[in-house]
């Protein structure tokens, strides 16, 4: 399954996976305390400057992520333009594009395996309590096996509903979608116990 | 191997119904040989056989010994004495990756990272699919599964290695590959299939129907016997009798 | 236990696949997406303790950068973007959904479910979920909930689909229906 991680290389992708996410959280925090026009205008400077450090094939792939935010940008900026607030609007549009910005940052570069490696680094406080977190880490490779798998049988199911159907598959179609998720469920709880169970 | 060894695979008495309906009656075997055929038609009950001799259902009545390991209730014993290749691989693949699909069993024996790392490196190079390590199986063709999930089975080296029609549904060549490839596999190999031709060189083929043994014995003769009663009952017109 | 494991993170694979579906647009030009209706089912088929481990191994995966949500959206942006409080309620909704359908055994399963799914995927979803986006954009509750109303009609309807996509599931495979088992 295709991960988010940039393919892009950086230097930000060997720093430890932990300390990425702990100064994301800092970050977020200070974000959402700060109320200065300057310090968000500078922050978000401070980002755009940090995509662009990489190339411009990292940058370009980082702003199409923040696109997704436009209609909440229109919003704010209409809200704000009607209540005659400009400088607030501004410091809110400013704050999330940061915020989701220096996010997706931490995402595009660590790799799945450090990250999944943190949540394990996480878990061991569960694991010296005596739980099992073998459990987690299966499910986690289950759901990156199975996503794709299932994704293709849905497929597989519109294809077959038209090839009998003029329409659109709609809403039906979900019950046999979710009969495979429940029969796959009984043939991978068959496979585990095969190799000895969880 | 002295005389007076136990049979290698062992089943006495199995019985097993499922919702008032017998899939599974009498069922008694005994057998040493190293290729064993189970031939039937659709529904004859032996995908349930292959299971109940995997252990990973259990029999209502009788018992299931392999290798002296009763391999319902002793799990742990018995995935060092029994693995499965089921019909759909698609079934059987828990993990994303080949290397991870492989090295998921040797964990569950009992070893560490580096040794299971070591043993999945060994399976793939012994059938040279060394660069399959890192791809991920939903980009495999299904023929290129099952041979995953036959690495995955023999890198536990289990005495026996129950097949349950691995073959059906791969084309032509694929299925002449993997023939080969099984033909080479040391254990002993309990293979159902409802397709004669498969099983024509192996030592010993039992016939099923109605989950009872209709007839044991060499290959050639039973599978000659089956053969017969299929065609003729290709026939008829027995497809509208309802099960039950 | 391995039934557990699988059927759970099965229904995690079942929201991210639930997303993969084309956005269907209500007669009112409002998109909606399948990827709350697995939330739902989550709770009304698997109850409320696995319900809620399925959507949390979910967005675990989403938090890690798997592209799971509608749309091909995932990473640790969409927790700090103004739809977070619709994630963080989407474990809260299933858990409701989930007891709801547990708990209430009196009315047919289909009504019960249907029901259930409305509790719990829209009005604690949305309670979460207002909450949310009142405190990333900055504005207030009202404020907020007037956003998102336009979509509770295409909520509605997903609540209806999943009381009868249980029934059906119950008919179909009613051992696997954990939250009335």
């Amino acid at each position: 399954m295709i991960s988010l991680t940039s393919p892009v290389e950086t230097r930000a992708h060997h720093w430890p996976a932990g300390a990425k996410l702990a100064a994301l959280c800092v970050a977020t925090m200070v974000l959402f305390a700060a109320q200065s026009l300057i310090f968000h205008l500078a922050v978000f400077a401070a980002l755009l400057a940090l995509y662009a450090a990489p190339g411009a094939v990292f940058l370009r792939a980082g702003l199409r992520r923040l696109r997704v935010l436009w209609p909440f940008l229109a919003i704010i900026f209409l809200w704000h333009l009607i209540t005659q607030t400009p400088e607030q609007g501004a410091v809110i549009a400013l704050r999330l594009l940061t915020a989701v910005g220096l996010a997706n940052l931490v995402t595009m570069t660590t790799r799945l395996s450090d990250m999944i490696a943190v949540i394990r680094w996480l878990a061991t406080p569960l694991r010296r309590l005596g739980l099992s977190t073998a459990a987690l880490e299966l499910s986690i490779a289950l759901v990156i096996r199975f996503t794709p798998a299932l994704a293709a049988k849905g497929g597989q199911l519109a294809q077959s509903w038209r090839a009998r159907s003029r329409r659109r598959p709609g809403w039906r179609i979900i019950l046999p979608f979710a009969l495979l998720a429940l029969d796959d469920a009984d043939h991978v709880a068959e496979a585990l116990k095969a190799r000895g169970g969880i | 191997m002295s005389l007076d060894a136990p049979p290698l695979l062992e089943l006495s008495d199995v019985a097993l119904a499922v919702d008032g309906r017998a899939l599974l009656q009498g069922i008694d075997l005994s057998a040493c040989e190293r290729r064993i055929g189970i031939v039937g038609r659709n529904g004859s009950g032996k995908t349930t056989l292959a299971r109940v001799m995997a252990g990973l259902v259990a029999p209502d009545r009788g018992r299931v010994r392999i290798g002296g390991v009763d391999v319902t209730r002793d799990r742990k014993a018995a995935i060092r004495q029994v693995g499965i290749l089921f019909q759909n691989p698609d079934h059987q693949i828990i993990f994303p990756t080949v290397e991870e699909e492989i090295a998921f069993g040797l964990g569950q024996l009992g070893q560490d990272k580096q040794t299971a790392a070591a043993g999945v490196v060994a399976m793939l190079e012994r059938f040279n699919k060394s660069h399959w390590a890192k791809i991920a199986v939903h980009t495999l063709s299904q023929g290129q599964k099952q041979l995953v999930c036959l690495m995955a089975v023999l890198a536990m080296q289990p005495g026996v290695i129950i097949l349950d029609e691995p073959l059906s549904g791969l084309d032509i060549p694929t299925r002449m590959q993997l023939a080969r490839y099984l033909e080479g596999v040391e254990a002993t190999l309990v293979h159902v299939s409802h397709d004669p031709s498969t099983l024509s060189s192996y030592d010993r083929v039992i016939w099923l129907s109605d989950g009872r043994i209709v007839q044991d014995g060499a290959a050639g003769e039973v599978l000659r016997a089956f053969t017969a009663e299929m065609t003729s009952l290709g026939g008829a017109d027995d497809i509208s009798d309802l099960a039950g | 236990m391995e039934r557990n494991v699988a059927l759970i993170a099965l229904f995690a694979a079942l929201i991210a696949a639930l997303g993969l579906i084309p956005k269907v647009t209500l007669g009112f030009g409002v998109p909606i997406t399948a990827q709350s209706l697995g939330v739902m089912l989550c709770g009304t088929v698997l109850g409320a303790r696995r319900g809620t481990l399925a959507v949390l191994l979910f967005l675990l995966l989403v938090a890690i950068g798997l592209p799971l949500l509608a749309g091909g959206r995932g990473g640790l942006g969409v927790f700090t973007s103004p739809t977070v409080g619709f994630l963080v309620g989407f474990p809260l909704a299933a858990f409701v959904t989930g007891l709801i359908t547990e708990r209430w055994r009196a009315a047919p399963l289909t009504l019960v479910a249907g029901i259930a799914a409305a509790v719990g995927g829209i009005v604690v979803l949305y309670g979460v979920g207002i909450a949310g986006l009142a405190l990333v954009l900055g504005k207030s509750l009202p404020e907020a909930a007037l956003l998102v109303a336009v979509f509770i009609p295409g909520d509605m309807l997903k609540a209806a689909v999943a009381g009868m996509l249980t029934s059906a599931l119950a008919r179909a495979r009613p051992a696997a229906v954990l939250s009335r088992s």
